[in-house]
């Protein structure tokens, strides 16, 4: 059968058999290697030589279980969206959503060499570089958050709220996913619902693209100041442009310092270089709802990420990693903030 | 807490002796021990204090049922907390101390809730003391990983 006689090719094969054909001239593929990170897809770098031509490649393939479950759709044109605006991304070249030879869906895109992300827990990973990686890295978030969502590819999929209901969509989104997952309670989390629900935030001043997982250790950079490129947008989507910020600036990230945001910039410094570069504004208030629905949503990524882990039957360590780490690291940001604002009340 | 620590170790050996393909056999695979290694460490932890935190846990939302209890509710409710205050954890197991803790925060979900939709400084009072009870409970579940410089 067909199938199964794919199923025998090594990937290294199929990945050249479909190049083939999509080039429709000989490819072969080398120095095909899984690359570590990137919990949502898996992510292999290989070079893509026809005749003297070689070209790096980057290949993202659903996976079997997933850290999160995300549209790879949208995750592609969210690379179309921004490559063309100056964003540093891969390009994006190719999306098969049938998955064909490889089995499952994948896209291609381009490989950027020289680069690196830094592990979100070490210590101090951008030094001695952190003030101009952060006005960097700041500065392409309002770039992004500056941007016309209607005005791009990824409005051919993304859902579109309006600013009105860019929390309680995102809200109602991670608290399904929370329903589904919980395999133990979670009073913490309940009581963050809770809390959000009672004070929403007014609407979004604009719509824009989110990225969804703007933070440390998403981006590569060359070790001597400069970010090279973004990663990782599978949880893209159309909403409010401070969720970004709020999830950048979650304690989780910040490489277990206290008085900067992400390991790089002062968090006044860090809202500063946003607002002047998407011309928005953080509102303080609005940016702390922003700020403890990430939290929230932080714990339940970590929720959905245990149950994989045992749903799959532990063989995957990221999943049983940030089940078992990352949970209880964002039970107690979320708990001493609740305990903060009960305070102050 | 899922995953448990029996889990979380059994997963290790599971990816250990499931030899990579030749693509993942690299970075990647290194990547996979040195995150094998951490759960390794938040394990040790775990198996130090896990049994005590729970027991320390499901001690508390007791004292805090106890409290509860004495707080005017309705009748069928003070009964209800009365029963889950005078609990006892005679099996020290991490399965059935987990079983325990489960029913006790359900229940502890459904008290805050009640204490947030009532109004005064008395809601506010228990709203601090539960906060503080889940605050003190997360920060003892708290695992830890060494400093890891940067590669």
């Amino acid at each position: 059968m067909t199938i199964a006689v794919e199923s025998e090719m090594a990937l290294e094969q199929r990945i050249a058999a479909y190049l083939t054909k999509l080039w429709n001239k000989p490819v072969t593929v080398e120095g095909l290697a899984r690359i570590p990170g990137g919990a949502s897809r898996q992510t292999y770098g290989f070079d893509a030589v026809t005749g003297a031509e070689r070209r790096g490649l980057i290949l993202r393939r659903d996976p079997v279980d997933s850290l999160i479950d995300t549209d790879r759709r949208i995750e592609y044109l969210a690379y179309q969206s921004f490559h063309p605006l100056g964003v540093p991304t891969p390009e994006p070249l190719v999306l098969d959503e049938e998955g064909g030879v490889l089995e499952r869906p994948f896209f291609l895109m381009s490989r950027i060499d020289g680069g690196k992300a830094a592990s979100p827990f070490s210590i101090q990973p951008y030094a001695p570089h952190q003030k101009t990686i952060g006005e960097q890295f700041f500065s392409i978030l309002g770039k992004i958050a500056a941007a016309d969502p209607a005005s791009l590819p990824i409005s051919q999929a993304a859902r579109i709220p309006t600013p009105e209901t860019c929390w309680s969509t995102e809200l109602d989104h991670w608290e399904r996913e929370l329903d589904k997952d919980e395999l133990h309670p979670h009073p913490i989390g309940r009581a963050a619902i809770r809390r959000l629900r009672r004070r929403p935030p007014p609407p979004a001043q604009k719509l824009s693209v989110v990225h969804g997982d703007y933070r440390s250790g998403n981006f590569l950079h060359d070790g001597e100041g400069r970010v090279l490129a973004i990663l990782d947008w599978e949880m893209a989507h159309v909403g409010d442009p401070l969720e970004d910020l709020g999830w950048a600036i979650d304690p989780l990230w910040s490489h277990f310092e206290t008085g900067t945001v992400s390991g790089l910039l002062p968090r006044a410094e860090t809202i500063a270089i946003w607002e002047k570069a998407s011309g928005l504004k953080a509102d303080p208030e609005t940016l702390a709802w922003w700020e403890l629905f990430n939290s929230f949503k932080g714990l339940v990524i970590w929720i959905s990420a245990a149950k994989s882990f045992r749903d799959g039957g532990g063989v995957d360590p990221v999943l049983g990693f940030t089940g078992l780490y990352c949970t209880r690291r964002h039970d107690l940001i979320l708990a001493e903030k609740l305990e903060a604002l009960l305070e102050a009340a | 807490m899922i995953p448990t620590t029996a889990e979380a170790l059994i997963g290790n050996f599971m990816t250990l002796i499931e030899p990579p393909p030749p693509e993942a056999a690299g970075d990647f695979t290194a990547g996979k021990i040195g995150v094998i290694g951490m759960i390794s460490l938040l394990a040790a932890q775990e198996m130090e204090k896990g049994a005590a935190v729970r027991v320390t846990e499901n001690r508390a939302m007791r004292t805090l049922f106890a409290e509860a209890a004495e707080g005017g509710w309705a009748q069928a409710q003070t009964e209800r907390l009365k029963a889950l205050a005078r609990g006892e954890d005679d099996d020290l197991t991490i399965t059935a101390l987990d079983r325990g803790n489960a029913e006790l925060r359900t229940a502890l979900i459904a008290l805050q809730s009640a204490v947030e939709d009532a109004a005064g400084a008395a809601s506010l009072a228990r709203q601090k003391r539960i906060a503080r009870l889940l605050r003190e409970a997360a920060q003892a579940r708290r695992l830890d990983l060494p400093p890891m410089p940067a590669s």
